[in-house]
Parts: C-alpha cells; sequence; structure tokens
C-alpha cells in the first residue's frame, strides 16, 4: 500500500510534459491565439485575406528571426533582407538549374545565409551600435548591386521567375490556403526557436553581453561566439523566410529581395511589438501590417507611400512614448491578467541545487604565478615589474595607496589587460601552468573577479544576474537557477532576488559582485573592493563570507582600503605603492615595515615613527 | 593620361558635393553624437523645397539657397528639439529607430506628395562645361567646389573664433564639463543640429540644377554620406572634407575603369574595410566608432 500512495503522486509529477504544459493559460492564450492566424483566413475564405494572413506569418517570422539577433543579442542589423535574399535566389537557382525542390533549396539557403551571416558578424561585432547598423546597410548595398551586374546568374534588374511547377513537391500551388500552412509553419519554426533561446543558457548569455560587455567575459562568457550563435541562427531562419516569400511571389527581383526598406520595416515590427520579448516582434506585425494593408485597400493607389508613412511615424512615436515596446510595456500587467485565469499562477518547483565543482590539490602549493608584470598606459607605468605567487587556500590581502595600480594588476591576473611584458600562469590540476588568451579564458579555467565599479545586469533580476555566472557550470537553465538561488542564500540576497538589479543599493550590488562571481565556482576570488560603501553590520558580514569561502577551498585576493577588516582577514599582505610591489608577508611584518608607512604617511611620519 | 586627370578633376568636383553633405552629418554627430540616418531625407526636403521655389516664383536654386538654408536649420532644430532631446539618455538602438523612422516618414511624405516622378528645374548656365586647359568643368560643380571650400573655412572661423564656437567645441569634447562651465548643452545641440541641417539646404540648393529629384534621392546620397564621414574619422569636419574627396575620386575613376555599375560596390566595400581596420578612419583624425 505505502509503496502505491508514494509511486501515485510521483508518476503525475513525470507527467507534466505537453499534456499538463497546455493547462497552463499562458501557453493555451498563446496557442488560441497563433490559431487565429489560420482559422480567421479559414473562415472568411477570401483570397485578400489569405494573402494578408500569409503576408503577416511572414513578417512576422521575419521580425521573429531579426529579434534574435537584433533584440536578444542587441546587435540592431538594417541589412537583414541580405539574408532573406539569399535564401530566395539559391533557392530559385537551384530549381532552375538543377531541378532540386525549393524543399532542399531552402535548406542550401540557410546554410549559406548563416555562413554569410557569421562573415558579416565575425568583424561587425566589435562595432559600436550605429556603426554595426551601418555596416550591415552597407553589405546588403554591395549583395544587392552584386545582383544586378551579375545578370547572366540572378536575371539581374530584369528579374527571375520561378519554375512553375504545381504542387507540394514545387510549392506552387492554386489554392492560396496551401501557402499559409507553409507560413504558418515557419512562423511556428521561428517563435519556438526564438522562445528556445530565450529560455537557455544563450539566450541569458545574449542579454548579459548586450547589457555588460566586462561582466558576462567575468562570467565566462565568450562574447563574440555567442552573438555569431545568434546571427547563424537568426540568418539561417531569415533565408528559409526568405526561400518561401519568393515561391510565393514566383517572382524574384534586387530591389524587393535586398531591400533597405523592408529590412528596417522587419526590425521595426520588433521594436513596436517589444525589442527581445518572444511574442513581441509577432504582436508588432499583426498590429501594423493590417493597418498598412487595410489603408492601402481604403485609398487605393493613390495612397503610394502612406503606408512607409505610417510606419515610420509610428516608429517615431513608439521611440518617444513606449521605448519598451507593446510587450515592454504592458507585458507584466497582461502576464498576471492570464495568470489568473484556470489553471494559472504555477510556481515551478524548487529544484535542489546540483552539486558544487570540486576543489581539489594540495593547499599551499602555487596555484597561480605573476611573472615581472609591466603594464604603460602612455608614459605611465601602471605596474612594474610586479611578481607574486598565490598559494592554494591563502587570503591575500592586496593594499596600496589611490593610484597605486592595483586594479590594473588585478585585470591582468583576470586577463582583462595583457601585460606589455611578464606572464601570468594559472596551475591547472596536472600541474602545468597555462596563460588563456581572453578574459572570459581566464573565468573558464577558475579565476573569478569582481569589479571595483560595480557592473550589474541592470535589468535582470538579482537571480538571474547570478544565474549568468552559474551558467558556466551548470549549462542548464533549472541547474543554473537552483545553484544561483544557493549562492543568493550564502551571500545574504535571497530576499531580494526577484528584485531588478538595477535599483539595489550599493552595499546589495557589492554584493551581487561577489555572487555572480561567486555562482562561476572559482579556484580563485579576486575581490576588488567589496567591502566599500558598506555598513559596519555589512563588513562584519562580509569578513565572515571570505573565511567561508576560503574555508570551502577558494583561494582569495582581495583589493582592499578598509585595514582593519583586511589585516584580520589576510594571512599574506601585499603592498604596491607606484606600480612596485614594495612589500610583502604577515599582516604584523608589513604594517611595521618603512617603505609601507611611507607610502601611506609620508617620509616625515616614517622618521618620526623612528623606523 | 589626360583621361585620368579629366577623371580626377570629375571626382574632385564630385566629392565636394558629398563634403558639403558630410560635414553637416558630422557636425551632428561629433557634437550631438547621434547618427542621423534621417539626413539624406533632409537634403531630399531642400531639393524639393528649391524646386518648389523655382516652379512657383521662377527662384534659381542659387537664390533660393538663402531661403532653403534657413528653412533647414529651422528644421533641424526641430528635429533635436522634439525628437531627438527627449531621446538623449535613451538607449543607442532607440536613437536609431528615431531617425529611421524620421527618414522612413520623410520618404513617404515626399512620394505621397510627389509621386515616384522625377522633378528638376529648368535648365540654366549652370549646367554648362567650360573648357580649361582642354579639360571640361561643369559649372555647377566648380561652384560646388568654391561653396565646400568656403564651408569648411567658415566653419572653421566659426568654431575657433567666437564664443558660440568655442562653447559648441566645448560640448562636443565634454558634454559634463561644457554644463559645469554654464553651457547650455541642449541650446547648442538644438544649434548644432540646425547647423548641420544647414549645410545640407545649401548642398539641396546646388545640387537642384545639376540633378533631378525624387523621394528616394535621400538614401542614394546619404549612404555615400556616410562612407564619407567614416572614412573621414567620424567627428572631424576636415576628415569628412579630405575623404568627401577621396570617395569622389575613387567613383569616377572606378566608374570608368572597372564598371559604372559597380563603383558603389567599390566604396561600399571601402566602407566595410575602413569600419573594421581603421575606426578612426583614414587619416585618424576621429575618436572613431567604437
Amino acid at each position: 500500500m505505502t509503496v502505491k500512495a508514494t509511486s501515485a503522486p510521483a508518476a503525475h509529477q513525470k507527467g507534466p510534459g505537453l499534456l499538463a504544459g497546455l493547462t497552463n493559460p499562458r501557453v493555451y492564450c498563446a496557442l488560441i491565439a497563433l490559431a487565429l492566424l489560420l482559422i480567421i483566413p479559414m473562415v472568411s475564405g477570401s483570397p485578400f485575406v489569405v494573402h494578408v494572413f500569409v503576408t503577416i506569418c511572414v513578417f512576422a517570422a521575419l521580425s521573429t528571426a531579426w529579434n534574435i539577433v537584433g533584440g536578444y543579442a542587441g546587435q540592431l542589423s538594417l541589412g537583414h533582407m541580405v539574408f532573406y535574399g539569399i535564401g530566395g535566389y539559391t533557392t530559385a537557382l537551384l530549381i532552375t538549374h538543377f531541378g532540386l525542390t525549393p524543399w532542399l533549396g531552402m535548406l542550401v539557403g540557410a546554410a549559406l545565409a548563416a555562413i554569410v551571416g557569421l562573415a558579416i558578424g565575425y568583424p561587425c561585432f566589435r562595432l559600436r551600435g550605429p556603426f554595426f547598423s551601418l555596416a550591415t546597410i552597407a553589405f546588403l548595398e554591395v549583395v544587392r548591386l552584386l545582383s544586378i551586374h551579375f545578370h547572366e546568374v540572378t536575371g539581374g534588374s530584369a528579374g527571375l521567375i520561378v519554375p512553375l511547377k504545381l504542387g507540394w513537391a514545387w510549392m506552387i500551388f492554386r489554392d492560396k490556403m496551401n501557402y499559409l500552412y507553409i507560413a504558418f509553419g515557419l512562423l511556428l519554426l521561428c517563435i519556438a526557436v526564438s522562445y528556445l533561446i530565450r529560455n537557455s543558457r544563450l539566450g541569458f548569455y545574449l542579454t548579459a553581453v548586450r547589457e555588460r560587455d566586462p561582466a558576462a567575459l567575468a562570467a565566462g562568457v565568450n562574447n563574440t561566439a555567442v552573438k555569431l550563435q545568434a546571427i547563424a541562427i537568426s540568418a539561417a531562419l531569415t533565408a528559409l523566410v526568405g526561400a518561401f516569400h519568393a515561391m510565393y511571389m514566383t517572382f524574384l527581383e534586387p530591389a524587393t529581395m535586398f531591400s533597405l526598406a523592408t529590412s528596417i520595416e522587419i526590425a521595426m515590427f520588433s521594436l513596436i511589438g517589444g525589442l527581445g520579448t518572444v511574442a513581441g516582434p509577432l504582436l508588432g506585425t499583426v498590429l501594423v501590417v493590417p493597418l498598412a494593408e487595410l489603408a492601402r485597400g481604403w485609398l487605393g493607389a493613390s495612397a503610394n507611400g502612406l503606408h512607409g508613412f505610417v510606419y515610420g511615424t509610428v516608429l517615431v512615436i513608439i521611440t518617444l512614448t513606449l521605448p519598451g515596446g507593446l510587450v515592454g510595456t504592458f507585458g507584466k500587467r497582461v502576464g498576471r491578467w492570464i495568470d489568473a485565469l484556470p489553471g494559472g499562477g504555477r510556481v515551478a518547483p524548487v529544484r535542489e541545487a546540483p552539486a558544487l565543482t570540486a576543489i581539489t590539490g594540495m593547499p599551499g602549493e602555487p596555484i597561480l604565478i605573476a611573472k615581472n608584470l609591466t603594464k604603460t598606459f602612455g608614459g605611465l607605468v601602471a605596474t612594474d615589474n610586479i611578481s607574486l605567487t598565490l598559494k592554494r587556500g591563502e587570503i591575500l590581502g592586496i593594499i596600496g595607496p589611490n593610484g597605486a595600480g592595483k586594479t590594473t594588476f588585478f585585470n591582468q591576473l583576470s586577463g582583462f589587460l595583457h601585460p606589455n611584458s611578464g606572464t601570468v600562469s594559472v596551475i591547472g590540476p596536472d600541474g602545468v601552468g597555462v596563460t588563456p588568451t581572453s578574459a572570459d579564458g581566464f573565468a573558464r579555467r577558475g579565476i573569478g573577479r569582481t569589479f571595483q565599479i560595480v557592473q550589474p545586469f541592470g535589468k535582470l533580476t538579482v537571480l538571474e544576474n547570478i544565474m549568468i555566472g552559474a551558467f558556466l557550470r551548470h549549462p542548464k537553465v533549472e541547474d543554473a537557477r537552483a545553484a544561483a538561488l544557493r549562492v543568493a542564500k550564502v551571500v545574504g540576497l535571497d530576499d531580494v532576488k526577484d528584485v531588478e538589479a538595477g535599483t539595489l543599493p550599493i552595499g546589495g550590488l557589492k554584493r551581487l559582485e561577489v555572487a555572480r562571481t561567486l555562482a562561476t565556482e572559482p579556484n580563485i576570488l579576486l575581490l576588488d573592493e567589496v567591502m566599500a560603501g558598506q555598513s559596519q553590520a555589512d563588513t562584519q558580514r562580509m569578513v565572515e563570507l571570505i573565511r567561508t569561502i576560503r574555508d570551502h577551498g577558494v583561494t582569495v585576493v582581495a583589493i582592499e582600503h578598509n585595514m582593519q577588516a583586511i589585516m584580520s582577514l589576510s594571512d599574506r599582505i601585499a603592498v604596491i605603492d607606484s606600480g612596485k610591489l614594495i612589500a610583502e608577508g604577515p599582516p604584523q611584518e608589513v604594517v611595521r615595515d618603512r617603505r609601507v608607512i611611507e607610502a601611506y604617511l609620508g617620509e616625515d611620519y616614517a622618521d618620526a615613527q623612528g623606523l | 593620361m589626360d583621361v585620368f586627370i579629366q577623371l580626377l578633376i570629375n571626382g574632385i568636383l564630385l566629392g565636394s558635393m558629398y563634403a558639403i553633405i558630410s560635414v553637416g552629418l558630422t557636425l551632428i554627430f561629433g557634437i550631438v553624437r547621434v547618427v542621423n540616418f534621417a539626413h539624406g531625407e533632409f537634403l531630399m526636403v531642400g531639393m524639393y523645397g528649391a524646386y518648389l521655389l523655382a516652379a512657383k516664383f521662377g527662384l534659381h536654386p542659387y537664390v533660393s539657397a538663402i531661403p532653403i538654408v534657413l528653412l533647414l536649420f529651422a528644421f533641424g532644430a526641430l528635429v533635436q528639439r522634439f525628437i531627438i532631446q527627449p531621446l538623449l539618455s535613451a538607449e543607442e538602438h532607440i536613437q536609431i529607430f528615431a531617425t529611421v523612422g524620421l527618414s522612413t516618414a520623410l520618404m513617404n511624405l515626399a512620394l505621397m506628395i510627389f509621386g515616384a516622378d522625377l522633378y528638376s528645374v529648368p535648365p540654366s548656365v549652370v549646367q554648362h562645361s567650360i573648357n580649361i586647359g582642354g579639360f571640361t568643368l561643369v559649372i555647377g560643380q566648380i561652384v560646388m567646389f568654391v561653396c565646400a571650400l568656403a564651408l569648411v573655412a567658415g566653419l572653421h572661423l566659426f568654431m575657433q573664433s567666437t564664443p558660440l564656437g568655442r562653447a559648441i567645441r566645448a560640448t562636443a569634447q565634454n558634454r559634463n564639463a561644457a554644463l559645469l562651465m554654464g553651457v547650455r548643452v541642449d541650446r547648442i545641440y538644438v544649434i548644432a543640429f540646425g547647423l548641420g541641417a544647414a549645410c545640407v539646404g545649401l548642398a539641396s540648393a546646388l545640387v537642384m540644377p545639376l540633378y533631378p529629384v525624387t523621394p528616394t534621392i535621400g538614401t542614394y546620397f546619404v549612404l555615400t554620406a556616410f562612407v564619407v564621414v567614416v572614412l573621414g574619422g567620424m567627428r572631424s569636419m576636415y576628415g569628412a572634407f579630405f575623404g568627401a574627396m577621396i570617395i569622389g575620386i575613387v567613383d569616377s575613376l572606378s566608374g570608368y575603369y572597372i564598371a559604372p555599375d559597380l563603383k558603389e560596390v567599390v566604396y561600399f566595400v571601402i566602407f566595410i574595410l575602413i569600419l573594421i581596420f581603421k575606426p578612426t578612419g583614414l587619416f585618424g583624425l576621429g575618436r572613431g566608432t567604437e
């Protein structure tokens, strides 16, 4: 009996796959809304309505695909039609010359577009906002002009007609409804991919990179790699839709396939609906496309340019009044209404945190070796030939006057700055020293750092901030969430875990820095003035926390101005002044060192003390 | 050799048109730090203005340059005051969308009013060419060259030796410090945006006798102007001037030696290469794009 009683709920627990998911109002509302895109044109039966809905599905799919790179990654591509055109032309040319079915042709087009996406993204992702947009426009223009120039291949400005072979195999139909099925399928595909990314490590990483480059690096995120993934996926999806749309229109010309105006429209729908949200692009498209189509229907050809004028005006008004878009502005409220429907408001069960990454090795053995680090900025020698060996399990305090070069030293230890000369080697479990080539590489090697000037991901919640760190060791979202929760409790942030990080006071932000870094489960923790701005009680807590961390085997290096705290905490103190390491040893010895007193209080004071 | 020199001359003359447009774009970017994607549509507005003044009142575009410049100054100032200013502290992508939206709206407004037809002003002596030492020069282009030089020299004097110019330079270098020194930064931005637009106004009056106006003419010119500005190093007026000359020459040479329909490909490729490899511009005069 008892066995049965315990196994029954367990079996029920397994169920929340598909069927149980359907009773969640967020799921069934979304499905009903999507189904309307099929049901309305089916019921109406008018070819014009079907055409409008095909257009809606196509643009919503394009906008959703664009949003992966434009919204999630924050890279405002205004030349996305280059991928659409590549998809369309590849498919059409493969049918014409090789008799290849468009179903395969569109896959070839998608692969090609992904490669072009990588080729555009790799050099251009380093450009700041508007210049990235300009570069994408330039790529679009180049491809458009080339496709006109090589008219033997593309048909040039005169255009290219898709071979009209009827049937599913050739994606050409008499009954327009068939086109709607395909367009709807593509829209579902784009939304599904967008949803999966949003709720995966990649989605979190993209947000992190968009919000704060350096903090993402410190959390071990390879900034370029995640953006490249985003553009490749986005380009491939865009090409699939482009291929279908070319088949639907049966005619391709460079002016429409590589249109700048359409590229802007795609981006615009996302902004209106809500940049970086799953539902935003669809919502924006559904609202604006029928408006423009209907206006065109009522006013006829005399209204040439009207829909563009409406689009442009709406875009300006949205930027001035609703910069978050519809979902960004009203999403939370509507979400609450939906959760109030039957079956709503479920909270995911709290998972047990996954095991910590085990720290192995003998206490006292060298773990990080900095040799002759020299870094200059113009004429200023920020660190001058500093050598220091870090021993496993110690707490090393770094002190020195303002501007001494402590943070520059830290930046070299964590890979954020490359020394002009000298090396940093991280000793691995095999005892061999390696020098990672990038800051994120250092983080993956187990070196976690905080920033003196706090770097929160302001729009994410506290817990999500910590998750960005936790993803380094726990790629699954649920694991990362559980691990982040554990860290939040340890650091004392669990009572504010659902607060937007940007709203925390400075003490909280300092602790969030520690929490995010701790979540990467580092071997070595570099803390840059984490006690500054903390209350007396919080400082005491921080001291306790650092001790606890060390007791778990983590080696700690702390830059600190709070002398009392750092002296009581540290096993060893290193003093940096004017870029030089002037003293090193146990706290009691260092405080009596003449050079240290000179550096802090001046020569006269040192003389007066008779040192 | 003669062909080559003729092409060089053509290039420099063409470049002076780009110079006037690009100097305006650089002013706006350098001071307000906003990339004005609607800059080309400002040109289009100015050109339709010049066309209307010619059609209704029979004014030669060179005469209507004065009202057009004033009109564009006011237009630019209004755009800054009511669209850009509220967004100055907004995220960058919002600013991009705002000027892109303005560009789309203006272009389509022109399409609604004027249709897609080409409009040009009645022919005048400006389109004639003269012969100097065996080389042909279009009078209108010579005028543009002189105006481009005068514009850069005038702006240089204005920036260096007037109190307002100094305030503008201070604001461009450090907005907050200028604010602390009592500079009314918001007003400087309005003036700067107006000045940038006024440059385009001048360009539109000078271009009008040589090119017909269409709703999409702005896109054609502004993309080139962006190439010029990036080549010139983003914030340097002088960089923009020389960048414009280079693009003019590239345009003229590649149109002849490569293929007329590929000349834009050539300078867009240059543009992409500069953005990627030398973001401070060809002469390192600006502060770059990163």
